[in-house]
């Protein structure tokens, strides 16, 4: 009894420090890429770049600018704030050269739209991940 | 007269917009499956400032306090596929007495992408398409991504905004990235619609000056970003000629050649931005009467702005323009002209802040010192003895846009 009250605090612990602050880029299962350098995660992120390889159109998700994961997202893996992200799409936006990524209000949601969407592109701090959505490592 | 005034919906951009309303219904049917789910979006904003002047008049009547600074857009665009984008955005713009808030097509263009991989991307914009010019004169009138509630004016005249806001024509852009470097070239050339504001500029608001462009501007920007963008190097220019007629001289045409240098650095919360302009002023004709009228206008600012907190920020800003470069206080054109030297400069300083409270909503509130007048519209400050050398400007702002 005792040591099965362990091995749930451990595995608690486990997922405490694997959800903590990590964020990974992910991508809709048939994207046909492994990794990407940190410099076409920017284009992509900062609209600039609008297909895949393979010509598929990039569909770019993000959550809120105030949400704990966006947050991290822009600075861990984009090495930017998120006020700096959002005027760098206003820049864009209003001089007609670029459009907004699509917008999601909560990570459930991010994670369905990336498997269920072809060309997705977004980002989760949980481990799960199935046939239908991919992690990618950023170079 | 007015092209972009009093006739803001012409024929070219009726042409535009039929032209892109029609793209719109044909292909959307087409290509709907392999389109990304936001391909059609629309975009606006709505700001409104106050502007309070101690002396001297801009945006409006503002010694009394002023609310004439009002900017509304929308904007549309469409996503064919990845290659291929349409759109347009309408704007009406009041700044005291020279934009009454007459619609006016900012851009209406259409964007094609030749090549795109993860490295480069090269294509080009057709249409009426905004000057890139500097760091933000492509999105001036959008509170959003301006440096502050004014442009600073050493670079981005409002008397003259028109002279390279927007080009009829076209434009090519390179976009090349490589490891941590990045470099964006454009390059446009078409016609620049002329107002009222840049014929009271380039000449005395007596002589009555009617302008034409003669040819196409030419310009374009290069811009170099390292580490995604935390540093940031741009030469921007724009050249145009314009031919002109007044009620009591010859004609003759005035060479405009504008230049900016652009610097910025990001670190952490900071960011500190420098831009220089110069621009030679050639008057040829005129019967050589406005030969000393020669001069070359410059201009610089420096600007720290520091994120205190996710939501809040501070900007410090000093400018100074010159009105010749070689005389940069006036004291020789004061003798030639019988006016102040203040006419012929201005230097402010400028305290601000910044209040984001959500992603569309935005609040700002500035103050500046200022010495000198020569920012401010011979529209709205027509008789020089009653212009005031030292002067202070205070001013609030309020910006939604989704």
């Amino acid at each position: 009894m005792k040591s099965a009250h362990r091995g749930i605090f451990f595995a608690l612990l486990l997922c405490l420090t694997n959800s903590s602050g990590a964020v990974d880029l992910v991508v809709n299962g048939n994207v046909p890429i492994e990794t990407l350098s940190r410099s076409t995660v920017r284009s992509v992120f900062s609209m600039r770049m609008t297909s895949w390889p393979d010509g598929v159109p990039i569909q770019v998700f993000v959550m809120g600018d105030k949400t704990r994961l966006h947050a991290s997202f822009s600075k861990e893996i984009l090495g930017v704030f998120p006020h700096q992200l959002r005027r760098a799409w206003n820049r864009q936006i209003f001089a007609g050269t670029g459009q907004a990524p699509a917008k999601v209000d909560t990570e459930q949601e991010m994670l369905d739209k990336v498997a269920t969407t072809p060309g997705a592109i977004g980002y989760t701090s949980e481990e799960l991940i199935n046939e239908q959505i991919r992690k990618i490592a950023v170079e | 007269m007015s092209k972009y005034g009093k006739l803001p919906l012409n024929r070219a951009s009726t042409y535009y917009l039929i032209l892109l309303a029609s793209l719109l219904g044909t292909q959307q049917s087409a290509l709907a499956s392999k389109l990304p789910e936001n391909h059609f979006q629309i975009h606006g904003f709505l700001t409104q400032a106050y502007v309070k002047t101690t002396d001297n008049r801009f945006f409006g009547d503002s010694q009394d306090g002023s609310f004439d600074f009002r900017e509304i857009g929308a904007n549309a665009s469409y996503r064919f596929n990845p290659k291929l984008m349409a759109s347009a955005q309408l704007l009406s713009r009041v700044a005291g007495d020279m934009y009454n808030g007459s619609l006016t097509v900012d851009y209406a263009q259409l964007d094609y992408t030749f090549h795109m991989s993860e490295r480069a991307r090269y294509g080009a914009l057709l249409g009426r398409t905004k000057n890139p010019l500097g760091f933000y004169n492509d999105t001036r009138d959008v509170a959003a991504t301006r440096p502050g509630i004014f442009m600073p004016q050493a670079i981005y005249w409002d008397r003259v905004r028109n002279m390279v806001l927007s080009n009829d024509g076209v434009q090519f852009y390179a976009d090349n990235s490589n490891g941590l470097h990045r470099f964006s070239l454009q390059l446009l050339a078409g016609k620049t619609p002329i107002d009222e504001n840049v014929e009271k500029s380039y000449l005395d608001p007596s002589l009555n000056a009617s302008m034409d462009q003669d040819g196409v501007t030419t310009g374009g920007r290069l811009l170099y970003e390292w580490d995604g963008g935390r540093l940031r190097l741009a030469l921007s220019n724009a050249m145009l000629k314009l031919d002109s007629r007044t009620t009591i001289l010859p004609p003759g045409t005035i060479d405009i050649d504008y230049w900016v240098l652009s610097a910025q650095y990001n670190h952490g919360p900071w960011r500190l931005t420098a831009e220089y302009m110069e621009e030679p002023i050639d008057y040829q004709g005129f019967a050589n009467l406005l030969d000393s009228a020669d001069t070359t206008v410059d201009g610089y600012y420096l600007q720290g702005d520091y994120r205190l907190h996710s939501d809040w920020e501070l900007l410090l800003r000093y400018e100074q323009s010159h009105y010749d470069k070689d005389d940069r206080y006036g004291s020789k054109i004061s003798t030639i002209s019988g006016l102040p030297p203040f006419n012929f400069y201005s230097k402010l300083w400028t305290a601000g802040l910044l209040w984001e409270p959500t992603e569309q909503l935005m609040l700002r509130a500035e103050f500046s010192q200022v010495e000198g007048v020569i920012f401010l519209s011979n529209l709205e400050n027509p008789v020089p003895s009653e212009r005031v050398k030292d002067w202070n400007l205070f001013s609030l702002l309020i910006s939604y846009s989704f």
